[in-house]
């Protein structure tokens, strides 16, 4: 009963960092029905990584950012994946995922958001060094 | 039960299927013998809509799409069997327990279901040229014909273009092509205007031939372009092996043995005795025939050969197409709408003909890339997944993915061994050693350095290239090979074992050399062949 009142935590927190709308109860059941199934052990310190992602967006997104280049194989990284996939399979959420037409100034957006990404694994990188200098 | 048949087909496979309709349809009474597991979780499930009208109204579809226990959603790196979707992993799903293969550098697929591997085919068909034939062990004009036989009962849809002497040559009863999809047709409209200046450097590209219905044929449909092909089988336009198992099912001289893993043949003065491990049970049965045709696939046969020979041979050889593919962005396509309606097999071919022979050619199939999801695409990125979801998205309509397979050849450093292990299904496991030489990990370097040239003169900028692990490609063939001295461990041209009077082999097993293409059609010719050299054989 924790277990689940923590996976629905983590899938609302993830879902709003991932796409920024609120999770509907179908998904959030099918995240905690993944977690279930993967059964995830973490260590000490993807636990240390873990409660501080859930602790904003912008945390999530540095400390996931981070991992992509120092540790993409990192477990609580493939809980945001398969909070992803569980979004993509879902036809409220289809949109964000689904190919439609791009104005051509969304080039700007786009460079914008690249930059971003480089920034946010930048500063993700070193909080992951000091989480880990701490758990060691 | 029956237990005894004039003719016994070992595997329901592309091969064992074309095999045992030869036989049937020529009236004779044929037992098959297979594992034949089924998929009971997913078939009823999937909705006969387009993949898009699914995504946006199905709530039901993270079952399929990411599999009842979520095994749909990948993590490891690169693993042969990946590329298989929920739907279709009962394919393999008893093959570690029912097939174990041990290797550190080989890793194969092999299949229990019902159909075989081809359930999970890509349908690419190809009618080699008579110089891979030959280097095959086979001959053309024996062959020819059974192409056409085969071509015209499993329906196949081409075109006549620059592809067309290395894909269907001349066969006729060809369906017209199925409709390009605008990723892919912004490739073939840049090959056209570039056609002569790709020629001079030896490259061609044309339309797949696919075993693909674009009109109705024998009860099955034509094509609804709703590019679910990777999931479901729902209208039988794609034409895969249970389908004809199925037809066989209705006819009073065939019989369908499911749950029987063959392990062994003995052969005495007029009979065969088969030697079968139940898979529900455990239990062996035996079973009777006059004259076994094998076709459970290069490793099910080579299993069985070797414990029927009481293990007389240490190694077998083994040959097998190494496997690449290479992501790419289509600048033409980058920001644009995916369409509705099209299809999920690759419909264009690049081919690199260096001698201009029609030999030792290198093969890229392109295909594009929607109904697999995007996570998966968002999951190569070096990127945190927030970001790298809208990156992608917007890049999703112009990614193409061109698959390489390489031609092989047998060497001393790529076989087979069996090995004795009591805790086995079968007392037994399979081992494998396969290495290239550093020869030839250069010419297939120095092939991709090719192909992604010419995709960058079409307009296609390549990303990297993934080399999946070998055994990936899911072509094995030579362990067997072809020779006409009736040596142990050979199969002769008309397909009897040697050292045997009424054992045939309708697989890949013979085969000494593997060209670039696909081999399915193939082998499905050669089974065809096999089985009338089987009844010729009276």
């Amino acid at each position: 009963m924790k277990e689940a009142k923590g996976y629905i935590l983590e899938a609302n927190r993830i879902t709003d960092y991932l796409i920024s709308v609120p999770l509907q109860e179908q998904e959030q059941n099918n995240y905690v029905s993944a977690m279930c199934q993967f059964d995830f052990q973490l260590t000490k310190y993807e636990k240390r990584l873990l409660s501080n992602m859930l602790k904003s967006k912008w945390k999530m997104a540095c400390i996931d950012g981070g991992l992509a280049i120092k540790d993409p194989g990192n477990i609580v990284r493939r809980k945001i994946f398969t909070m992803l996939a569980i979004l993509e399979a879902s036809p409220s959420y289809t949109r964000y995922f689904l190919s439609r037409d791009f104005s051509v100034f969304y080039y700007a957006k786009l460079g914008i958001i690249g930059v971003r990404a480089i920034f946010r694994a930048l500063v993700g990188v070193i909080i992951i060094r000091n989480i880990r200098s701490k758990c060691s | 039960m029956q237990l005894s048949y004039d003719y016994i087909v070992v595997g329901s496979g592309a091969t064992g299927a074309i095999a045992a309709k030869t036989l049937v349809d020529k009236g004779m009474q044929v037992g098959l013998l297979d594992i034949g597991e089924e998929d009971g979780e997913y078939k009823q499930v999937i909705p006969d809509s387009d993949f898009r009208t699914i995504r946006k109204n199905d709530k039901n579809q993270h079952s399929y799409f990411l599999g009842n226990k979520f095994e749909g959603i990948p993590w490891e790196t690169t693993r042969v069997g990946s590329q298989l979707t929920p739907p279709r992993s009962f394919l393999t799903r008893f093959s570690e327990k029912l097939l174990p293969f041990e290797s550190d550098s080989f890793q194969p697929m092999e299949s229990t279901a019902k159909g075989g591997l081809g359930g999970g085919w890509g349908l690419g068909c190809y009618v080699f040229s008579k110089l891979e034939l030959e280097a095959l062990g086979l001959s053309e004009p024996d062959m020819l014909q059974s192409y056409q036989e085969v071509a015209s009962y499993i329906g196949l849809s081409g075109a006549k273009d620059d592809g067309s002497p290395y894909c269907l040559r001349d066969l006729k009863e060809v369906q017209p092509a199925t409709k390009i999809e605008e990723n892919l047709n912004g490739i073939f409209e840049a090959y056209k205007s570039r056609r002569n200046k790709l020629n001079k450097k030896n490259i061609f590209l044309g339309r797949s031939g696919l075993a693909l219905l674009t009109k109705d044929l024998n009860g099955r449909s034509a094509v609804k372009y709703n590019d679910m092909g990777f999931w479901s089988d729902a209208n039988k336009s794609a034409y895969r092996s249970w389908i004809t198992i199925e037809e066989l099912e209705k006819k009073r001289n065939f019989i369908y043995h499911p749950k029987c893993l063959v392990t062994k043949f003995g052969e005495q003065e007029n009979e065969i005795k088969v030697y079968v491990r139940r898979t529900d049970t455990n239990e062996e049965q035996v079973f009777r025939c006059k004259k076994l045709i094998l076709s459970p696939g290069v490793l099910g046969t080579a299993r069985i050969v070797l414990r029927s020979f009481d293990y007389k041979k240490e190694k077998l050889p083994l040959i097998c197409n190494p496997y690449s593919y290479i992501p790419c962005l289509q600048w033409r396509r980058l920001g644009k709408k995916i369409e509705q309606c099209k299809t999920s097999f690759a419909q264009l071919l690049l081919f690199v003909d260096e001698n201009k022979n029609n030999f030792d050619v290198s093969m890229a199939a392109l295909f594009s890339y929607r109904s697999l999801m995007l996570f998966k695409l968002i999951k190569e990125t070096p990127l945190n997944f927030a970001d790298a979801r809208i990156i992608m998205q917007f890049l999703h309509s112009s990614f193409t993915i061109a698959g390489i397979h390489h031609p092989d050849k047998g060497s001393d450093s790529k076989h087979i061994t069996i090995k004795k292990d009591e805790s086995s299904f079968t007392g037994d496991v399979l081992t494998g050693e396969y290495v290239l030489s550093d020869d030839e990990i250069q010419v297939n370097l120095a092939r991709e350095r090719k192909i992604r040239k010419a995709l960058r003169t079409l307009g296609c900028f390549p990303l990297k290239t993934i080399r999946t692990p070998i055994g990936g490609s899911i072509h094995y063939g030579g362990t067997l090979p072809f020779n006409e001295k009736g040596e142990l461990f050979s199969i002769s041209k008309s397909g009897r074992l040697g050292g045997t009077k009424n054992v045939f082999v309708a697989d890949g097993s013979g085969f000494k050399y593997l060209p670039a293409k696909g081999l399915t059609l193939t082998l499905m010719a050669n089974a065809n062949r096999v089985a009338k050299n089987v009844l010729n054989d009276e």
